[in-house]
This record gives structure tokens, sequence and C-alpha cells, in this order.
């Protein structure tokens, strides 16, 4: 340590640090065991002598130096005890609180379908009824099966839909065919505050007129956000 | 002595106002830790996710057989079961050995995507539904395809999770 760099800031710590070195000196004179570090003590010992000011302050006191001197090595182990104390409880109190977010923070609870049975019930409803009005239309009622996918749909859906919808509406004209879906069972795979992925299971009958009705199996990937609260289908996968 | 307190106290009170937030951090991390292992919601989600793995785990089992591993095949399927569906494959396991032997035909399964439909956590009892991916390939000809769509029904045993029945979602049958 230079002295010249360090003396100020030395000295305003051994002023508070003043009644302690003292101690440590007299302790380590009356052989008192349980003082750890004699480089420690050393290096009190010189910033003592080279702060002398400070430590003659302190000593100057007189009676009032004598009583913090006596009460020293008593004081110094509730200070140490309320440190480790402190960091104790402070690693208790992080890992405690790291553990809870890894109980509470996994990829099974940020995932809401089923936990949530509210939401799970209305993004199911609101895909499922979608769903069907979305993919079934008459030769007739086209334009309504339309309208109503520009409501429900959004996002890339909807641009599939409107470029398959153009075959559609020519076929359900030219052949009179009547398709009816209906969404035998919809799953919620995944489920946050504002967006899902659901399973969906449905069947798609064809009716030509003149001839038996044809039923299509399906299943769906549809992927949904909530949209001023209703749910809107943003994509559509086949599986 | 005046002066030894006021270069003093500011070090006690912080002292004593560090170790009361460390306290404080302590406790609320401790109330935080006790609340999530006794978060039902997230011991609920996690039944989920087994209920679904092991669902997908076990349809995907219940597609696969090839010919000449039939004991390894039909012991995962009995595996993957549990009730009436265990007993009915334990029961139909020689007819079954005999026709699979004479198709010479292998089964593969890959699924797709799955969904639990319905969990009752206490009574152990959940619903799944999976699509898979069913490749069935025979000796003669080139490998079926076909997009599969299961329903299940799983229950809860000391083995974990297994399908007490499982059947195609029915087609045509929507009327209702």
């Amino acid at each position: 340590m230079k002295p010249g760099s360090g003396t100020t800031t030395d000295v305003v710590t051994d002023e508070t640090d003043v009644a302690t070195d003292e101690t440590d000196v007299e302790g380590a004179e009356a052989g008192e065991a349980g003082v750890p570090g004699t480089a420690e003590r050393a290096r009190d010992d010189d910033t003592g002598a080279g702060a002398g000011a400070g430590a003659d302050a302190g000593a100057g006191a007189g009676a009032p130096g004598g009583e913090e001197t006596e009460a020293g090595p008593a004081r110094r182990w509730p200070r140490v005890l309320a440190g480790v104390l402190a960091v104790v409880l402070l690693a208790a109190g992080g890992a405690f609180y790291v553990a809870g977010r890894q109980l509470r923070d996994t990829p099974a609870t940020s995932n809401k379908a089923l936990t949530d049975s509210a939401a799970t019930t209305q993004v199911a409803g609101d895909v499922t009824n979608a769903l069907g009005k979305v993919f079934s239309y008459g030769p007739g009622d086209t334009a309504a099966t339309k309208a109503s996918a520009q409501q429900l749909l959004a996002g890339k859906a909807l641009q599939q839909y409107a470029a398959l919808f153009g075959q559609v509406e020519k076929q359900a004209a030219d052949q009179k065919l009547t398709l009816t879906t209906h969404v035998v069972r919809a799953g919620v795979t995944r489920l946050t505050h504002d967006s899902a992925h659901l399973l969906v299971f449905m069947d798609q009958v064809y009716e030509r007129k003149g001839k038996a009705a044809s039923t299509a199996a399906a299943q769906l990937s549809v992927t949904a956000r909530l949209r001023q609260g209703r749910w809107t289908i943003v994509e559509i996968d086949a599986r | 002595m005046a002066r030894v307190r006021m270069t003093r106290n500011p070090l006690v009170a912080a002292a004593i106002v560090l170790t009361v937030a460390a306290a404080g951090a302590a406790g609320w991390g401790g109330v935080s830790r006790y609340q999530a292992a006794h978060d039902d919601s997230a011991a609920y989600a996690q039944v989920r996710d087994d209920a679904l793995a092991a669902g997908e785990q076990a349809v995907q089992n219940m597609n696969t057989l090839d010919h000449e591993q039939l004991a390894k095949g039909l012991d995962s399927w009995e595996d993957s079961t549990t009730g009436d569906l265990h007993q009915q494959l334990v029961d139909g396991r020689d007819g079954f050995v005999k026709q699979i032997q004479e198709a010479k035909t292998v089964s593969t399964a890959k699924v797709l995507s799955g969904a639990v439909t319905e969990l009752d956590d206490r009574a152990g009892k959940a619903g799944v539904m999976v699509a898979l991916r069913v490749t069935v390939t025979a000796p003669k000809g080139k490998p079926a395809v076909k997009e599969s769509r299961m329903l299940g029904q799983l229950t809860r045993t000391s083995d974990g999770w297994k399908l007490s029945a499982l059947g195609q979602a029915p087609v045509g049958n929507t009327a209702g």
C-alpha cells in the first residue's frame, strides 16, 4: 500500500474501526485465543501506526476508549454472526426462490391446456364452430361460407382458404355439391393466454345431387389466436 | 463517543437492514418454494403431460408389429395396456400370432400429434386423441401408408398410465 494515496481513505476506515484495531492488539498481547490471522493483525498494526492521527484520536478519547476496548471482542462476534446470518438468509431465500421457480415454471405449467378448463373449453368450442362453418357449404350458399371465413380465419389460414375456395365455389355450383363438416373431437395440445394449438378430428360428408353421400375423415392441426375475446384460426395443417 | 457513534451507527443500521432484508428474502423464498410444491395446477399440468407421453407411446406401440419379432411386439402391446383391453390381447394372442405369421406384415407407426381431451387426476383416468401415420408393409406390393386417428382411454396403474380402451375415431357417425 502506498502511503501517499492510501492515507486519507485509510484514516476514514480506521476511524470507524479504531476500537477493534486497538482490541486486536490488546487481545494479542493478552494471549487471547481465537482471533484469526496473524498476518492480518500485523497489517492492522501497520496501518494503525501509519494513520497515527486517527488511532491517537481514538485512544485520546480516554475512558470511553477503554470501555470500547473491553467490549471489543464480545462485539466482534455478534457482528460476524450477523454477517454470516445475513449471507445465509440471503442465500437460503435465493435458493428457495429458484427451487420454487423451477417447480412452477416448467414446460408443463406454461401450457394451460386442461389446467385452465374454462379457456380450454372456450378455445375448443370456438375452433369447432369455426371449422364447421368454414368447411360447410351448399351450391347456393358459398357466399355465406366465404363471409364467415373472413370473420373466423386470419393470417396464413385465410390466405390458404382463399386460394382453395375459388375451386370450391365452382365445384359446388357445377356439381351441386354440398359439404358438411362435423368436428368429431377437438383436443388442445398447447394453450397460453392468447395462442393455442389444437388437434382436430373431423368428418366431411360430401353430397352430390343424385349420388350417395360419402364421408371422409380428416385430421387437422390448428393454430388459433385470441383476438378481441374470440379465438381466430390463423393456421391449418392437414395431418 | 459521539463521533464514534456517528460513524458506527450507519454500519449497524445497514447491518440490521441487510439482515432484516435477508430474513425477508429467505421467508419469501421459502413461501414461494412451498407454494410451488403445493401448486395443484402445476401438479395437474405435469400429470397431463405424463399421461399424453404415455398415451402417445402406447398408441404407437399398439400400431407397431413386425412378424419377425412377434413375441417382442405382442409383449409391448400387453405392456402398454391394462384392464379389459389387456385381457383381450392376452386371450387373443395365439390367434393373432397365427394371422400375422401368415400375412407376414410389418407395421410401423409415427405419432403426428396428440392431445389429452379429458383428465381426472384423482380417478386416474384420461382420454387422449392421437393422429398417427401407419405404414404396413406386406411381402408383396408397395407399403401402404395411411393416416389414422385414434381415441384412447388411459388408466393410471402402479406402473404408469396404460391404455384401457383404444379405437379408431368413428367415421360417419356424426348424425347426433
